[in-house]
């Protein structure tokens, strides 16, 4: 009987996670979840399993540039095909540009809602430009997504490439108390 | 007519009822042979080996204080505090390199079945915390690969093709056991929600439905490995290509239990699940799904293929499961 019961519980955190989203989800459906999250959270459960879907889109990446201490700069990309190997090292660091492309809204997007989404992506692109300004011992760095397009099969046989969106996601510089990455007064409006 | 209705008895919502029960309990604990928990657990070992080996190649910036997300911000993408992580308790360099150290340790020693149990809790608890830690750095493969470890923990994953029962042979190990059933049926009844939702996530897109979501992921240059922009001469194989994977992901949960379409549902898993592998740069991914898959497969037909390898250490008569 406790197995049973045990079964019951292990099913219901496995369904209610995807069920509760991504969106569209019901109401009942994100309800139902709350008693499992202790469940779900702690045996890593709490997946959507929609892999590429509703649609598979285009792929995303983070192009910076960095201000060294000795005035020389130094670029780079997340992930960076060349240099990020093995495979799934550089799926690992794919993986930044996605989640964090997933938040950005497109340049084009009214101001508002440009400027209530920075609340949502800006802590974490802080923490990538405090990453690579630790790793790279940088004063500064710029950084900016990339959605690479993606071209249909008739503009692939008449060989015509369509244009990249980018997108400006400030500049950062190390704050010296606690080696955290700041925007720079300005620099991260958009 | 029905006497026992007319004398309001209700004998058959009582057997109904009855049935449901006992099917379940059938379902779930009848005894099986330990021989399929034993390959997933050499094979879902092996991935997180390698996994941890990655993990250790940059271990400071998934786990570190001054990682791609520092600690305290971790909570803006998963469930905190549920989503534990034992890289929470401290990031320094050290202490983080010593952790995953510890998690590939316990992966290696459940890849080759050494004081399995343990081996198998301890990998279980370095995997989520390293997942907890790294929410940005996670995808499918992780999904999959939780769901195996899970089953590891549960099941008597050293219970043969171990170095356990090499140095403490015990026959009565390899009898089947209701809690190999278990952890089996954990991974086949949890593979079949994961494809569930996968398809009905796909229903939601218009070019699923159009046939030319295929061409969309073979497209993608930050995910290409192979160049199959070939395809854009070919829309109709695009289209047969899409909505093949579509509809199997959609009926996999339906058409995997009855033996007449189970051998073809699983022969699909192989090249859709190693086309995206090879394709997309994603075979960890391929391999872990392709490892679940491996759970529908009959313990008989495991030990009549392994019998020209393995035939010393594994019996080849199947136990009635």
């Amino acid at each position: 009987m406790a197995a049973s019961l045990g079964l019951v519980a292990y099913f219901a955190a496995v369904i209610m996670p995807p069920l509760a989203g991504p969106p569209p989800a019901s109401d009942l459906a994100m309800a139902a979840l709350q008693p499992f999250r202790p469940l779900v959270g702690s045996l890593f459960l709490g997946h959507g399993y929609r892999f590429f879907a509703p649609d598979p889109g285009p792929g995303h990446s983070i192009q910076w540039t960095m201000q060294l201490a000795d005035g020389s700069a130094l670029t780079g990309s997340i992930p960076d095909p060349q240099t990020d190997w093995p495979r799934l090292l550089y799926h690992r660091r794919f993986m930044i540009s996605e989640k964090i492309a997933a938040v950005v809204p497109p340049p084009d997007a009214p101001l508002d809602v440009r400027q209530r989404s920075r609340g949502d992506w800006q802590p974490l692109v802080k923490d990538v430009a405090g990453q690579l300004l630790s790793r790279h011992g940088g004063r500064q760095v710029t950084l900016q997504m990339t959605e690479h397009y993606l071209p249909t099969p008739e503009e692939v046989l008449r060989t015509e490439q369509g244009g990249d969106v980018v997108t400006p996601l400030g500049t950062y510089a190390l704050a010296e108390r606690r080696a955290a990455a700041q925007p720079l007064a300005g620099a991260a409006h958009r | 007519m029905n006497k026992a209705i007319s004398a309001g008895e209700h004998p058959h919502s009582g057997s109904w009822l009855r049935d449901w029960l006992e099917a379940w309990d059938r379902f779930w604990f009848t005894p099986a042979d330990p021989l399929p928990l034993a390959l997933v657990r050499i094979a879902a070992g092996a991935l997180l080996t390698w996994a941890s080996i990655v993990w250790l190649l940059d271990a400071q910036a998934f786990f570190g204080s001054t990682g791609w997300q520092r600690p305290e911000h971790v909570w803006r993408m998963n469930d905190q505090p549920w989503q534990w992580s034992w890289y929470f308790l401290d990031g320094s360099a050290g202490t983080v390199r010593l952790l995953a150290g510890i998690t590939l340790a316990a992966a290696v020693m459940l890849t080759l079945g050494i004081a399995t149990p343990l081996a198998a809790a301890v990998a279980l608890a370095g995997f989520i915390s390293a997942v907890n830690r790294a929410p940005l750095n996670v995808f499918g493969f992780d999904d999959t690969l939780g769901m195996l470890l899970i089953a590891l923990v549960v099941g008597p994953a050293g219970a043969v093709l171990s170095v356990d029962r090499l140095l403490a042979p015990d026959h009565a190990a390899d009898r089947p056991s209701v809690r190999a059933n278990l952890a089996i049926r954990l991974i086949q009844v949890h593979l079949c929600v994961i494809y569930l939702f996968s398809g009905c996530g796909k229903l939601l897109g218009a070019s699923w439905w159009e046939g030319t979501a295929l061409w969309g992921a073979a497209a993608n240059a930050q995910y290409r490995t192979l160049d199959l922009t070939w395809l854009a001469s070919q829309p109709l194989l695009v289209n047969a290509l899409t909505l093949g994977t579509l509809w199997w992901e959609v009926s996999y949960a339906a058409l995997v239990w009855p033996r007449l379409t189970r051998r073809l549902v699983l022969a699909m898993a192989v090249p859709v699940h190693l086309g995206i592998g090879l394709a997309m740069g994603m075979m960890e991914f391929g391999l872990a799904m392709l490892t679940a898959n491996m759970a529908f497969v009959p313990a008989a037909m495991l030990r009549q293929l392994l019998r020209p390898w393995l035939g010393r250490f594994v019996r080849v008569e199947s136990h009635a499961a």
